[in-house]
């Protein structure tokens, strides 16, 4: 471990980090709205859109970020010409990829709902909207914020694959750094601590709140 | 000109296919690895000893709290400060085994702790040693209890392995980005490797799902199926 190597490093990494923050919040925006639809999609009554919605959701499922944000990258570069924003390319990659994940676990959360409740609200004269804002909503809310937390927690991880189309995150300034100084151990750990800074307080939120719910 | 630009890209087959079988056995041997890390540290966390207790739950926080991108690189680019120089093939395969056992070890900590106390009370008083109890009572009824949680697992590895592109391994990502750079088809390109994921993870599950009617045939597997998948949804993703 080389101290002061790290120390001087400290002020490039910060940039990344401030990078992945910002990076983080706009996908966790983005995959938490197109969620929301898709799952919209899958729990509505028309075949043909809940089938729709249950591709979307195999899709991403089924395959790897790298793919989505490569995709991404290469289409936008192609049909936008130079001068990609790699930031809005990372951005869009990373959230319509988990919003399939989001959109499973907030359709989970609805149907955890028992259908009682929602009978229960017409009989008490709730008309279908008022139903679900005012019963089936918060429960849902209740059981499905610990598992949204904890995909937002992957999201916040899968920005370093944002490297590989080069935007300059916390993990490609660490790689620059070690292309120059050539110490791997000392900057791609001090990279594993400023990760585990942010994303282990939320994981013992979610440990803690999920064993509250059980 | 679509159909030109298609068969383009598939003109390089030979390199999609090779892909794919390094992929299937990357993630092979990495599950491998996986579960053979997993069971070790699920009985480090459920033991008696606070400092195997504590050396595992290290373990498991460290890593899933980190991206996996980055273990790939310390594993690739650190361990030779060590003097452990691995292939990238080989780095690769126990960066994301090392990844995925820690999500297993949750997952078989869950299996273990399903298995009813009766059960434990049971083996003890017909006096069997403690071994046993864990291989032939215990083992088989967390592993059916947490199966579709295992089969989850196994298609991470397979998903993790495109990120093994980065450190040059020649799998199915690294093969579409190098035909990717050399055709400038992107749709095509990696349309056809979306299909190869696609097709190598159901395919993967589809194997999975014959093995576990061949080997859990007893009616309590299709009720605990039941039960573990919907919270599953929410689990692994690396």
């Amino acid at each position: 471990m080389n101290v002061s190597l790290i120390w001087q490093s400290l002020p490039f990494l910060w940039t990344g980090f401030l990078m992945t923050l910002a990076l983080a919040a706009v996908s966790i925006a983005g995959s938490t709205v197109l969620g929301l639809a898709v799952a919209a999609l899958r729990t509505s009554r028309p075949p043909l859109l809940r089938g729709l919605g249950r591709a979307y959701v195999e899709l991403f499922r089924g395959s790897p970020i790298p793919i989505t944000l490569l995709f991404v990258y290469f289409g936008a570069a192609l049909y936008l010409g130079y001068g990609v924003n790699l930031f809005v390319a990372a951005a869009v990659g990373l959230s319509v990829y988990h919003s399939a994940f989001i959109a499973e676990i907030i359709r989970s959360g609805i149907e955890a709902v028992p259908v009682g409740q929602h009978e229960a609200a017409q009989i008490l004269g709730l008309k279908p909207t008022q139903s679900f804002r005012w019963v089936v909503l918060p429960q849902t809310v209740r059981i499905a914020v610990p598992p949204l937390v904890g995909q937002y927690i992957s999201l916040i991880k899968d920005t370093s694959i944002a490297s590989i189309i080069g935007l300059a995150e916390m993990m490609k300034v660490g790689q620059s750094i070690v292309d120059r100084t050539g110490d791997p151990v000392s900057i791609y750990l001090t990279v594993a601590v400023l990760y585990f800074i942010v994303c282990y307080p939320l994981s013992l939120w979610v440990t803690r709140t999920q064993r509250r719910a059980i | 000109m679509f159909e030109y630009q298609w068969r383009t890209v598939l003109a390089y087959w030979p390199d999609y296919l090779h892909a794919a079988v390094l992929a299937l056995q990357i993630t092979v041997v990495g599950f491998l690895l996986a579960f053979v890390i997993a069971s070790a540290a699920a009985l480090a966390r459920n033991s008696r000893s606070a400092i195997l207790r504590f050396v595992a739950t290290c373990y498991v926080e460290a890593i899933r709290n980190t991206p996996v991108l980055l273990q790939i690189f310390i594993v690739y680019f650190a361990l030779p400060s060590f003097g452990i120089r691995l292939s990238a093939v080989t780095a690769g395969t126990i960066a994301l085994g090392v990844n995925v056992g820690a999500y297993l070890t949750e997952v078989l900590r869950a299996g273990i702790s399903s298995v009813g106390k009766g059960q434990l009370e049971a083996a003890q008083v017909l006096g069997l040693s403690s071994r046993t109890v864990l291989l032939n009572v215990v083992a088989p009824q967390a592993l059916r209890n947490v199966y579709p949680a295992l089969v989850n697992n196994l298609i991470q590895v397979l998903l993790g392995t495109s990120l093994l592109s980065a450190i040059a391994v020649p799998e199915i990502t690294g093969v579409a980005t190098v035909v990717n750079a050399r055709t400038l088809l992107f749709v095509q390109v990696f349309g056809i490797a979306v299909a190869l994921y696609l097709v190598l993870s159901y395919g993967l599950s589809a194997v999975a799902a014959l093995v576990e009617r061949l080997s859990f045939k007893s009616p309590a597997s299709r009720r605990a199926r039941k039960r573990t998948s919907a919270p599953s949804l929410t689990g692994a993703s690396s």
